[in-house]
Parts: C-alpha cells; sequence; structure tokens
C-alpha cells in the first residue's frame, strides 16, 4: 500500500508524518512521533487508555485512523503542562493519590480535561458518567473521582476537608 | 493491534461515495465512525480491499422535522441525537438508547446512528482474536459448518446487540438506502434477513442515507440491562411505544413491543403489541402479562452467546420489557 503524507496539529505545532492508510492515530502519535503519553492498552475501543482530543472532544486514538485526524485539533496529554508546571487537573491528581500504576491516567486525564473545560465544577454523578468509558484497575476510582472534584475548589479550601470529615464535600463516598 | 492493509478514500460527494460503492461494492466498506468496523478488522474478522470514508461528507449528518417525521442523516453522531430536543419530545426510546451506546468518548462524533444499526451481528464464539479462532474449526460466520452456541445448527445464530435499532423497530422508522441512481426506503422491521451470517437485506453498493421517524404522538420508552453501563453491549433490551386511542385517552390504542440482544435482529412482538390494545395505561397487569408472553415469544430464539446465562437473559426479557412499559405509561404523553 502507498504511503501518505499527512500534517496533523498536535499540541497547537504542526507534524509531517509520513503513514499507511492502516496506521491508527495512536501508532502515529507513539511510533512515529514519540509522544507516548496515550497508551494501548484493549486496542478495541473498551478501556479509553488511548483517549486522546480532538476538536476539544475525547476519543478513542486506537479506533481513529490517522487519516481522519487530518485537520482536527488534536490534543495529547504531552499538551496538558505548560513546560514543568503541571495543569491544575494533573496537580489535583497527584494531590489526590489518583495515580497508582498510572497507565490509565493519560486517557483519565485527556477524558477528565475535556469534562471541566465544559462544566468547570461537575458533580460526582456527572464525573462518574463523563469517565464511565475509562478503566482503572487500581485506585477503585474514588480517588479520580475526587481530583477531578478538587480540580475548581483545591482540597486545602474546601471547608469540609479541612474540618477532617473524611469523605470531602464534592466527592462523598 | 494492527489493522490489516487497505486503500482509504473520503468522497466529498453523495455521488463519489455511490460511484465507489457501485465499482467496488463488496471488497468496500463504509467507514464512518469505525468504532464497529476497525475493532473488527483488527480483529482479523474482515478485510476489505478499501475503506470508503465519510468524514467528508458532512451532508449526511442531520437532524431535520416536518409535520409527519423526524429525519436522521445516517452519519448523525449519537451525541448530536441526544442532545437533540425533537428527538427527546417525539421518539424518547431513541434518545435513550443512543445515550446508553458506547460511552461519551464514543458518542462524540465517532459513534453514529447509521453505524449502531448497522453494527455486525455478534457471538462470544466468533467476536474473538484470530488466535482464539485458530484453535478450532471455523463456525458458520467465520466460513465453516459449525455452531458453538447452538449444538447442530445448520445456520449462524449470531445476535444483533445494536441498541438503536431496537428503540427505532419500536417506533416504526423507515430506513432509506441509496445506490448508483436508485434509492428506496424499507421499514426497519423488514430490514433484516434470517441469516446470522448477513444479517441485513441490503445489497453491497447499498448505502445507508437516511433514518424515518414517523411522529405519532406516542410515548416511547427503552431500557436495557448489560454489565458494565458504558461500553457494553445489551445482554437483553426492550423498546415499546404506546399510542393513545383517537376517542379515549385514557386507553392504549396502539402497542408497539419489540425485544433485543435476543436474536439475529430486534424481535418485534406482533401478538403481546395487539394484546395491549384497548387496555388502560394505568393497567400495570396488563404490563405484566405482556412481559410474560414478550419473555416466552422471545425465548424461542435465544442462544446462548452474548455472556450472561440463558435463563437469566430469558427471565430478564419480561422485566425489561414491563419497566419500558411502565416508563412509556407514566411519562404523561398519552
Amino acid at each position: 500500500m502507498e504511503k501518505l503524507d499527512l500534517t496533523l496539529n498536535i499540541n497547537h505545532k504542526p507534524f509531517d508524518v509520513r503513514i499507511s492508510p492502516n496506521d491508527t492515530l495512536l501508532e502515529v502519535l507513539r511510533d512515529h512521533l514519540d509522544l507516548t503519553g496515550s497508551k494501548e492498552s484493549c486496542g478495541e475501543g473498551v478501556c479509553g487508555s488511548c483517549t486522546v482530543q480532538l476538536d476539544g472532544k475525547p476519543v478513542r486514538s486506537c479506533l481513529t485512523l490517522a487519516l481522519e485526524a487530518e485537520g482536527a485539533i488534536i490534543r495529547t496529554v504531552e499538551g496538558l503542562a505548560d513546560g514543568d508546571t503541571l495543569s491544575p487537573l494533573q496537580e489535583s491528581f497527584v494531590n489526590h493519590g489518583a495515580v497508582q500504576c498510572g497507565f490509565c491516567t493519560p486517557g483519565m486525564l485527556m477524558t477528565a480535561d475535556a469534562l471541566l473545560k465544559e462544566n468547570p465544577d461537575p458533580d460526582e454523578d456527572t464525573i462518574r458518567k463523563a469517565l464511565s468509558g475509562n478503566i482503572c484497575r487500581c485506585t477503585g476510582y474514588a480517588k479520580i473521582v475526587e481530583a477531578v472534584a478538587h480540580t475548581a475548589h483545591p482540597q486545602d479550601q474546601c471547608p469540609d476537608c479541612a474540618s477532617g470529615i473524611k469523605s470531602c464535600c464534592k466527592a462523598k463516598e | 493491534m494492527r489493522l490489516p492493509q487497505f486503500n482509504y478514500t473520503g468522497p466529498d460527494t453523495l455521488e463519489k461515495a455511490l460511484d465507489l460503492l457501485a465499482a467496488h461494492g463488496q471488497d468496500a466498506k463504509i467507514l464512518a465512525g469505525g468504532t464497529d468496523l476497525l475493532v473488527r478488522m483488527k480483529k482479523g474478522l474482515l478485510a476489505p480491499k478499501m475503506l470508503i470514508s465519510l468524514k467528508a461528507l458532512k451532508d449526511l449528518s442531520y437532524i431535520q422535522q416536518d409535520k409527519d417525521a423526524i429525519r436522521i442523516g445516517a452519519r448523525t453522531s449519537l451525541a448530536d441525537i441526544i442532545a437533540s430536543g425533537p428527538v427527546q419530545k417525539e421518539a424518547a426510546a431513541l434518545s435513550t438508547a443512543c445515550e446508553k451506546i458506547g460511552a461519551a468518548t464514543i458518542q462524540h462524533f465517532r459513534g453514529t446512528l447509521g453505524g449502531n444499526i448497522l453494527q455486525d451481528n455478534r457471538c462470544f464464539h466468533y467476536n474473538q482474536s484470530a488466535f482464539h479462532r485458530s484453535g478450532r474449526q471455523a463456525c458458520h460466520k467465520d466460513g465453516g459448518k459449525i455452531c458453538y452456541a447452538r449444538d447442530e445448527s445448520d445456520r449462524c445464530n449470531s445476535t444483533c446487540q445494536s441498541d438503536g435499532a431496537v428503540a427505532l423497530m419500536a417506533l416504526d422508522a423507515r430506513l432509506v438506502l441509496a445506490s448508483k441512481g436508485h434509492e428506496r426506503t424499507v421499514a426497519i422491521a423488514d430490514f433484516y434477513t434470517t441469516d446470522g451470517i448477513l444479517p441485513f437485506a441490503m445489497e453491497p453498493t447499498e448505502l445507508l442515507k437516511e433514518i424515518i421517524i414517523p411522529i405519532q404522538g406516542a410515548a416511547s420508552a427503552y431500557q436495557r440491562l448489560a454489565y458494565r453501563s458504558a461500553i457494553d453491549y445489551p445482554i437483553v433490551c426492550a423498546g415499546v411505544l404506546l399510542k393513545a386511542d383517537t376517542g379515549k385517552k385514557d386507553t392504549i390504542g396502539e402497542a408497539r413491543i419489540v425485544v433485543g440482544a435476543m436474536a439475529r435482529s430486534p424481535l418485534f412482538l406482533a401478538k403481546e403489541s395487539a394484546e395491549l390494545k384497548g387496555k388502560s395505561f394505568t393497567d400495570t397487569q396488563a404490563f405484566q402479562k405482556a412481559g410474560n408472553g414478550a419473555m416466552n415469544s422471545a425465548s424461542t430464539f435465544a442462544v446462548h452467546n452474548v455472556g450472561a446465562t440463558l435463563e437469566y437473559r430469558c427471565a430478564m426479557v419480561a422485566e425489561m420489557v414491563v419497566r419500558a412499559l411502565n416508563e412509556a405509561a407514566g411519562s404523561g404523553k398519552n
């Protein structure tokens, strides 16, 4: 099959790549461009670890052909932090222990980031529904949900958390 | 998992897409969102020589409402359908069904309604990796002569697990199929063969263009059962439509009960639907009776091939139908 030249707009930078039609966006990101933040796990759209944003919406990069992503604004987990400064969402993940093995984290971050763009202060049900397409096998989700909930309200400013109540105001257990 | 090799083309008009389909037919597949097609290709279940992408065919994404019908372009994303006011109002069952498909990450412009209707039938003996399947003889759907789901079966018993199709059949929707120089409209109830290998009565040169939902001023509801709330196929589901009698507002004039994930196609249960005619919208006993009838009728078709045990799925048919009927009757739209 012939190779095709393509320009992808990733994290606000143009990348020229030479690809085959059967390369998925995930393969191009990881194998051609060394953007290995996005992970492949199930490879069939079930787990969510390969989630990236296309035009601000979270999509499965393992089920998106690179050709189909041409012309879209692609954002990967590498585009969240500004240099060494983590985004508030990433900061919150670190502070809440929402990262254990870390394999699901890039997908969780990209899905949560898209949610927070639409709704900066979501309640627990909204968060759980938005993240329902992402599987985590370590944390049991509670800490991830807390981390997303506290992105808008850092925990040290949350009255319930400060008063030592175990389950905080945003993410009730 | 690598995709097999193929040629890719992205026509920008419907005519060009239909020309390509006419020229390549069997060798080509339509790529809309890819959430079903690409998974099957990754597993080696099919290897089309050409993918015709609908990416540039934005003309096929629309929701229009006129006096008697809502028309939905086949490429319309599930997210757009969920957000659509007319669909929520006139076709609540479809709105609910679309919400249950995949997850937000799939509903956003990757998953389309057309793709959901045309997702291939599934069976846990068939939808496996090439390595898994290489350890045993091929089944009917894989080109062989064996059915692992039902002993001695001479044909494929794969199950239609589409959410959207069940809701659309309850709503008595029609599908517009286009091919080069030709267009035809078919009721979704007539769209299915009874063959699990090729479940849809459409030619390889045809493209699903539009879904037409008649506006009947009726209440509809959809209920499904699945292991996971997101990214999972239903193991049983039911879509119903209840229309009030023109003379008596509190009496059911027409009912449609459809059960899904139990057979090679969604099952429209004519007998159970007809028995609800003339019953009151508050007659929960009649709903229970319809549910039990649906369970008996649907059980005949089901085989053990989508996860939960057959006994459990059959028992849950009644539950899903009763829940859907109660929801539709209580929705205040009658």
